[in-house]
């Protein structure tokens, strides 16, 4: 969801299936190839893990190696906080997001029973909502919101 | 030598090794439920699970609960809570409810299982950050005596998850900071039984990922050298393969 809305953000297309079939994510992501081969090979703790991580060192730099292994350590830890508490999603989310999730397949997933599914007018109410989903993002977003620097290096 | 000194010639941000130095202090001392010597026993087994037998054959089957059998550990902690740290490190996308039932039927009661959760996702974040770079993985630290706290908040509320969350409009003075402005998605209020959980969670995410201020602002990548779309490109490409519906 946030990928998706973060390209309506910033004006890009991108292909959110991408997030589900680990193909081409199209044009709107720099070197989203080698991002998701270095996500593949980590998660699935694979053989390749040396050469994708190469592919992101080479394609974007080591800095941006280090934010990608963040990522997926952070991603790794939260969709255990979810999967091991059986949160719902939340309600305007679940309703902003159902498009979607048809879409990509992800209501097949087994934690989706934590949700109560989204009926025919919240669906619709989902996708006449999709072009504001950036302003409804920004609901939880706390007053004291600001843009960090970004930290120096050890 | 000094934990996460990350002097192997990678340039890491210094946010992270001191956000990692902050979970490995907080593991080695008593808990909120949890003494040191558990809490880092927890720690130890999240790592044995990687390589446990039983986990891999569940794993495999379609039904994880087809399956019976011990998991491969080091002895030191109760089958119940083993159960618990190696499906939660190896297999939680197919967890349920009556799962979590049975567990704290078994022993592990909601506050326990919470704490224990909180310990099982940082270990599994910081180690797999480790692997993703290739580097060693860090000693766990030694336990600190002292008894946990104990402590559970006021106005938890029953029946949104399996476990009791706090509501951010109703939280008390003492677990205000959990919640800036007083709104917050699940996945934040989620470990809130176990506030200290909250708090070690929101350090980490704010490292490894975004200060949770600017989560929902989806231009805005904080700096890293990663711009957003990249940032969300991983985010979701690992959530799908962990087929995480949330």
């Amino acid at each position: 969801m946030l990928l998706r809305v973060s390209g309506q953000v910033q004006g890009r297309t991108v292909d959110a299936g991408a997030v589900t079939t680990g193909e081409s994510v199209g044009s709107g992501v720099r070197a989203g190839s080698e991002l998701i081969a270095f996500a593949e090979a980590a998660v699935r703790d694979s053989d390749e893990l040396p050469v994708a991580r190469s592919g992101v060192a080479k394609a974007l730099g080591e800095e941006a190696l280090v934010d990608a292994a963040a990522i997926i350590g952070n991603f790794q830890r939260m969709v255990r906080i979810a999967d091991g508490t059986g949160i719902p999603l939340d309600p305007p989310m679940a309703i902003l997001s159902a498009g979607l999730r048809s879409e990509l397949g992800i209501d097949a997933y087994g934690s989706a029973k934590n949700t109560p599914p989204t009926g025919m007018l919240n669906r619709l109410l989902g996708r006449i909502l999709q072009p504001f989903l950036a302003s409804f993002m920004k609901r939880f977003r706390p007053p004291t919101a600001r843009i960090s620097e970004p930290p120096s290096a050890t | 030598m000094r934990a996460f000194s990350y002097d192997g010639g990678l340039s890491i941000r210094s946010d992270i090794p001191t956000a990692h130095r902050a979970v490995w202090q907080q593991l080695a001392g008593p808990g909120t439920w949890w003494t040191g010597a558990e809490r880092v026993a927890i720690a130890d087994e999240v790592r044995r699970a990687r390589d446990c037998s039983l986990c891999a054959e569940r794993k495999q089957a379609l039904s994880p609960a087809s399956l019976e059998g011990e998991h491969d550990h080091r002895g030191q902690l109760p089958e119940a809570v083993v159960e618990a740290v190696h499906r939660l490190a190896t297999d939680a996308s197919r967890l349920t409810k009556t799962w979590l039932e049975k567990l704290s039927a078994s022993g592990v009661p909601d506050g326990h299982y919470v704490e224990l959760l909180g310990i099982v996702v940082g270990i599994v974040s910081i180690d797999e950050f480790h692997r993703a770079l290739g580097l060693p993985l860090e000693s766990l630290p030694a336990p600190e005596p002292g008894e946990p706290t104990q402590y559970r908040p006021d106005g938890l509320r029953e029946g949104i998850a399996w476990v009791p969350m706090l509501v951010p409009a109703e939280t008390g003075e003492a677990e205000r900071d959990l919640f800036p402005g007083g709104r917050t998605a699940n996945v934040v209020r989620a470990m809130s039984l176990v506030p200290d959980a909250v708090r070690m969670l929101q350090r980490l995410s704010s490292a490894h990922y975004l200060p949770l201020e600017l989560v929902p602002s989806p231009g805005n990548s904080g700096g890293r050298a990663l711009d957003r779309l990249q940032i969300e490109l991983i985010a979701g490409r690992v959530s799908a393969l962990n087929e995480c519906f949330y």
